[in-house]
């Protein structure tokens, strides 16, 4: 786990006038499922293909288990990818495209067709052999794609967008079934996502990218609370800003004045980088703010008025205009028995623990 | 709303007598036992055919027809494969354009093509000979089999090749086992299309023919002698029947490498 199987230095690559990669660099460990986060656009795809082999970086170079890749073509490297779009070989059957990296090993024909069923018992397709590759559903497909890819043992498994093709319900049930997957194989597992969700519930770090750059790499937890720019915040979940100012130093940290939400403690860490006097941004999440219903609340509190509301089923949006300063925060609350819904216009506290806001 | 129908019926139905009645006559006539084409018929005869079989002349024209048309397949089919290729995998500069004009000869009238291509070669001076149809035949030829395997091409999907690029193929292998298996009902049906409209292409074949002639050359000489006019019945019977069971092979294999790659019903020429 603490030895990096890819080693990312500083690469670049350009389509024309547009820089696609910006001086990359990312360590992706031993066995560890890695992805890379960020919208459309962002370059995330062309890293993949240049880990794949598919594109030559201008600048840089890339080690897959401690080898340069520089020059070494996709077929040479010790990598496979499952593509967006399954790349199934229509005219072939099932163990045809299982079986089909297999071709230029020297394996006996019983053992490759050993290997096959072992491969498609892993995805759950055992018995599909002789099917048509093409008549399949897209999540078997998928399964397939996964086998074929997987039957060569690469170091390093490469995945675009897998699970984009799939429906909501088929793509959450393959998100656990891909990660027990990568756990029972003990294979590298990049995969490249637009969708923040799907980052969050299946990696072990996150590289989250924007314009050809890598801004943050974290564990999904870290990354979550606590983002290095505000667009990462913004581009994983909903985040409240509010305009803050940095006051003094004290002994035990630092006071940051923040509109709406008043004088708010910070450990002296988490406002280093920040002088006193200085302007920024302090976040916060919806649900780490909270509707206060009783008087037992330990933490801080704001007063306001509520201003819209929007009713989910299982939880509560609410929109809460805060008294003196006019700023508003969304708060997300959680719909449970004895909570009433409360209505556009009431009164409301506005209470919020230690150590959920962040400053940006 | 039903006199409406009946009037569509009505149309349809003179629409097909009008298209294919004169067509249905080439048969009937070849086989009637009267050297005047006209009706009644006179009784069945197979003699117009087995005059067919007689006539030197009648052989070497179907030997340069054949010659004419398996180049003319071969050579456009090739050429048709690098115009649809690069107009389905790259992008370049004036593409549209470039792409129009490969297109430009389908809507041509083949007279003015003709006769141009005549100015030109005598101007240059070349000999007409097989070459010089072969040369006009690739021309009007050339845009078919574009469409046709642009279609092929479109249906491949790149990432096909790149997936057994991926997984330790080489690029000659791939091509061998993913994008020829893919694409090749797309050529043979392109094959067999350029092949039966260079067959029975009249006018660009009277024009740029020297000495040797093709098939409808050759049928449209004999017009000139009213006994022969049989026997080109016969003839006719014959090559329509060829193109038929061409045409229809090679809808028929286009559509199967559709199914196979998994694209149905989509692109081709019917």
């Amino acid at each position: 786990m603490n030895t990096p199987i890819i080693r990312i230095e500083n690469i670049t690559k350009t389509f024309g006038q547009l820089t696609a990669l910006d001086r990359v660099s990312a360590d992706i460990m031993q066995g560890e499922f890695f992805s890379l986060l960020g919208p459309s656009g962002c370059g995330k795809t062309t890293l993949l293909r240049a880990i794949a082999g598919f594109s030559e970086p201008d600048e840089g170079q890339i080690w897959i288990d401690d080898l340069p890749m520089k020059g070494v073509e996709a077929n040479r490297r010790p990598t496979n990818m499952v593509f967006q779009s399954y790349a199934i070989f229509p005219h072939m059957t099932v163990a045809g495209n299982v079986g089909f990296g297999l071709r230029r090993k020297r394996i006996d024909k019983a053992e490759q067709d050993r290997m096959v069923g072992e491969a498609l018992e892993m995805v759950s397709l055992a018995g599909f052999e002789d099917r048509d590759a093409k008549n399949l559903s897209g999540g078997q497909k998928q399964r397939v794609a996964l086998a074929r890819a997987l039957i060569l043992r690469p170091k390093v498994l490469l995945l675009d967008e897998p699970l984009s093709a799939l429906d909501k319900k088929l793509r959450e049930q393959m998100q656990s079934e891909l990660r027990n997957l990568q756990r029972a194989v003990g294979i590298t597992f990049v995969l490249v996502t637009h969708d923040q969700e799907e980052a969050l519930t299946m990696s072990d770090r996150i590289a989250v990218m924007f314009e050809g750059r890598i801004v943050q790499v974290s564990a999904p937890s870290d990354i979550y609370t606590a983002p290095a720019t505000r667009q990462v915040a913004e581009f994983l979940g909903n985040m409240n800003f509010l305009p803050a100012v940095v006051g003094a130093r004290t002994a035990t940290g630092v006071t940051v004045d923040i509109k709406g939400l008043g004088k708010v403690e910070f450990p002296p860490e988490q406002a280093r980088s920040h002088a006193p006097g200085a302007r920024v941004s302090a976040g916060i999440r919806p649900e780490l703010l909270t509707i206060l219903f009783d008087e037992g609340w330990p933490h801080q509190r704001a007063a306001g008025t509520i201003a819209d509301r929007a009713y989910y089923g299982d939880m509560t949006y609410y929109d809460v205009r805060l008294e003196g300063a006019g700023t508003m925060v969304t708060i997300s609350m959680r719909n449970t028995a004895n909570r009433p819904i409360l209505p556009v216009g009431a009164q409301a506290h506005v209470g919020w623990g230690a150590g959920s806001v962040v400053l940006l | 709303m039903r006199t409406g129908s009946h009037g569509l019926i009505l149309y349809v139905a003179l629409y097909l007598v009008f298209l294919y009645a004169p067509v249905l006559l080439l048969p009937i006539f070849a086989f009637n036992d009267s050297s005047i084409v006209a009706f009644p018929l006179q009784g069945f005869t197979l003699r117009w055919f087995d005059l067919l079989l007689e006539t030197e002349a009648l052989h070497s024209a179907a030997r340069n027809s054949i010659i004419v048309a398996v180049l003319t397949a071969i050579i456009s089919t090739a050429l048709g494969l690098c115009a649809a290729r690069a107009a389905i995998r790259y992008r370049f500069a004036g593409k549209r354009t470039i792409m129009g004009m490969i297109m430009i000869p389908l809507v041509l009238p083949e007279i003015i093509v003709g006769v141009s291509l005549l100015v030109v070669i005598l101007q240059s001076g070349l000999e007409l000979s097989l070459w010089t149809i072969i040369l006009g035949h690739v021309l009007i030829c050339t845009p078919f089999c574009t469409v046709i395997l642009s279609t092929a091409f479109a249906n491949l999907d790149l990432s096909l090749e790149e997936a057994s690029f991926d997984l330790g193929e080489t690029r000659w292998s791939t091509f061998r086992l993913i994008s020829l298996p893919l694409v090749i009902p797309g050529i043979i049906s392109s094959v067999l299309i350029a092949f039966t409209i260079s067959l029975d292409e009249f006018i660009i074949a009277f024009f740029l023919a020297g000495t040797e002639v093709t098939l409808p050359v050759y049928i449209w000489s004999q017009l000139r002698f009213p006994a022969r006019l049989p026997s080109v019945m016969a003839l006719g019977t014959l090559l329509l029947l060829v193109s038929l069971i061409l045409l229809v092979t090679a809808e028929y294999v286009r559509r199967r490498g559709a199914r196979r790659s998994g694209s149905e019903g989509m692109g081709g020429l019917f």
